[in-house]
């Protein structure tokens, strides 16, 4: 993840470099360590470098690093013509190389020649079975391909393997959500919670798969984990907040009959508290839709 | 008994300096050809899913009392279950195999010579070098005083046993130029490859990443720990957080 320190320093130079300063080399150099995404600017100003005879001399054995960037960031913008011809120039130079084969199977992905790619990977594969950057690329094709029950294959054999690899486990979830498969998800969310324990977003995923999934053990479940979210973002999640009033109203609905057990009830005052920071919020923010609110929260405190 | 011996200050210029040099530019030569001879290594399937099951496993441990009950449960079996949970090694296989591993593969070997002898072969000439060259003299003085019985270790080329221990031979200056110039070297080729003698002595002696006993060990942690859910106390946390908001 970015620091904020780095994305103050790759936003400055990004404007410095957008109006004509120079700074160009510093901040390629900044976007590849950090492996940000900014393909446009890369292109432009990338091959602006690369273009020049004088400035591509001057970068001496780095030249070829930053045909490779460009070559990516052409492939992202579609400009597929530029990105032959950094492949090209690459090829000539390293004929036997496994960074090249990458790029070329890149580059016939991005063409939308899905069999030819998949034959490239697999090949690439064969010679090392273990990099986990081309069965990335095999399931982001599967997911390109619109066929997420090959992705999800795809990506559970790679994390046999790399287990503790946490944005494969991320990718997984969402997935999974996407194919309404909750209890998948949850389970890879899980995961997530135990790398970062710290991170709010994973426990609001992760709340919000508990609470679609339903029954009364998830929702006090959900429940606990919007209170953790809330804790851990010092109470500005609205999210959580509106989650906090919803899983309140759903398991009062569901346990209207039975006891109230007492644990439920660890927490009493959370539901209103937390209706009240929500209204406080949107009077702040958007007062136009508090009176929306307000009878929203006002019909899920009466069923 | 301090006599106060006057050493030549021709001493330092041609014994003390050039030794220091001489071991920085082995040193650095050691790193260039190091560089050159290293073979890239194949990273065995089997070793990296058991490095990351550490990790996945340690993760668990870590975070234990972030997920409900039941789910720790589970990872918890899946991990240590006797018959195929990960982390349980079957315990006639494991303790030989990294070690006869390592000797049957012909690539570590060949590594591992190849490290060693980078190490051994310029340590021994330049340790010869020093004794046929700079022995049957007084080198330094160490600047605080030492007990006798460093005289052996110190004073090797000098043959008169009333000279005070702190007076040293250059063969105590090589020793200390072996252990000292870690400093030196991350200065000079950059903080990550500042591995002098010492740190290669310890790689040496605990050669290859002993998979089962990590394995072990990591089982052995996840079986002891209780699990006690820290969600609940989560939620009087967030009340009052937003308590203190909403006043």
């Amino acid at each position: 993840m970015v620091t904020k320190t780095e994305e103050t320093q790759l936003n400055q130079l990004e404007n410095q470099v957008e109006n004509g300063g120079g700074g160009v080399w510093e901040y390629l150099s900044l976007v590849r360590k950090l492996k940000v995404r900014r393909s446009e600017i890369v292109l432009k100003h990338g091959l602006s470098i690369l273009n020049d005879p004088g400035k591509r001399s001057a970068l001496g054995p780095d030249e070829w690093t930053l045909y490779e960037q460009v070559a990516i960031a052409a492939m992202d913008c579609q400009s597929l013509n530029v990105a032959q011809n950094c492949i090209k120039v690459l090829k000539k130079k390293f004929p036997d190389s496994k960074r090249v084969g990458k790029l070329e199977a890149l580059l016939l992905e991005a063409k939308g020649m899905w069999e030819e790619a998949e034959k490239a990977y697999t090949s690439l594969l064969e010679d090392n079975p273990l990099d986990q950057v081309i069965h990335k690329r095999k399931v982001a094709m599967a997911k390109a391909q619109g066929k997420p029950s090959l992705a999800i294959e795809h990506l559970n054999k790679y994390l046999e393997v790399f287990m503790a690899d946490h944005d494969a486990w991320r990718e997984l979830a969402e997935i999974y959500v996407s194919l309404q498969m909750y209890k998948q998800a949850a389970f890879c969310y899980e995961e997530l919670i135990l790398t970062q324990p710290t991170l709010p977003l994973y426990h609001l995923a992760y709340a919000d798969v508990l609470y679609t999934i339903g029954g009364l053990e998830n929702l006090i479940a959900a429940r606990k984990y919007y209170a953790a979210t809330i804790d851990l973002t010092g109470g500005k999640s609205t999210r959580a907040l509106l989650g906090i009033c919803l899983c309140g109203s759903a398991i009062a609905q569901l346990s209207k009959g039975r006891n109230k057990e007492d644990k439920d009830m660890a927490a009493p005052e959370l539901q209103s508290l937390a209706a009240t920071a929500l209204e406080r919020e949107y009077k702040q923010k958007a007062p136009a839709k508090l009176n929306l609110l307000s009878s929203a929260l006002r019909s899920l405190k009466i069923s | 008994m301090a006599e106060d011996l006057v050493l030549d200050t021709a001493i330092r210029d041609w014994v003390l300096i050039p030794l220091s040099v001489v071991m920085v530019l082995i040193g650095i030569l050691r790193y260039f050809v190091s560089k050159l001879m290293r073979s890239s290594p194949t990273p065995d399937a089997k070793m990296v899913k058991e490095g990351q099951v550490v990790i996945r496993a340690r993760n668990l441990k870590v975070g234990a009392n972030f997920i409900p009950p039941r789910s720790f449960r589970t990872r918890r079996f899946y991990f240590t279950n006797e018959e195929n949970g990960l982390l349980h090694v079957p315990k006639g296989e494991a303790p030989t195999n990294p070690q006869a591993a390592m000797f049957s593969d012909p690539n570590m070997a060949m590594d591992m010579m190849k490290k060693n002898l980078s190490m051994i072969i310029p340590q021994t000439l330049t340790f010869a070098w020093v004794n046929f060259f700079f022995s049957g003299f007084v080198a330094a003085k160490i600047p605080f005083p030492l007990t006798q019985r460093f005289r052996s270790m110190l004073q090797n080329g000098i043959d008169l046993s009333t000279v005070d221990v702190s007076y040293v031979s250059s063969r105590s200056w090589y020793f200390l130029n072996l252990f000292g110039l870690r400093g030196l070297f991350s200065l000079i080729l950059g903080d990550e490859n500042a591995i002098d003698d010492t740190q290669r002595m310890m790689q040496m002696g605990g050669f290859g990443f002993d998979a089962s006993k990590s394995l072990g060990a990591e089982k052995d942690g996840l079986d002891i720990i209780q699990h006690e859910w820290a969600l609940p106390r989560f939620e009087q946390r967030a009340e009052s957080v937003l308590r203190k908001l909403v006043k």
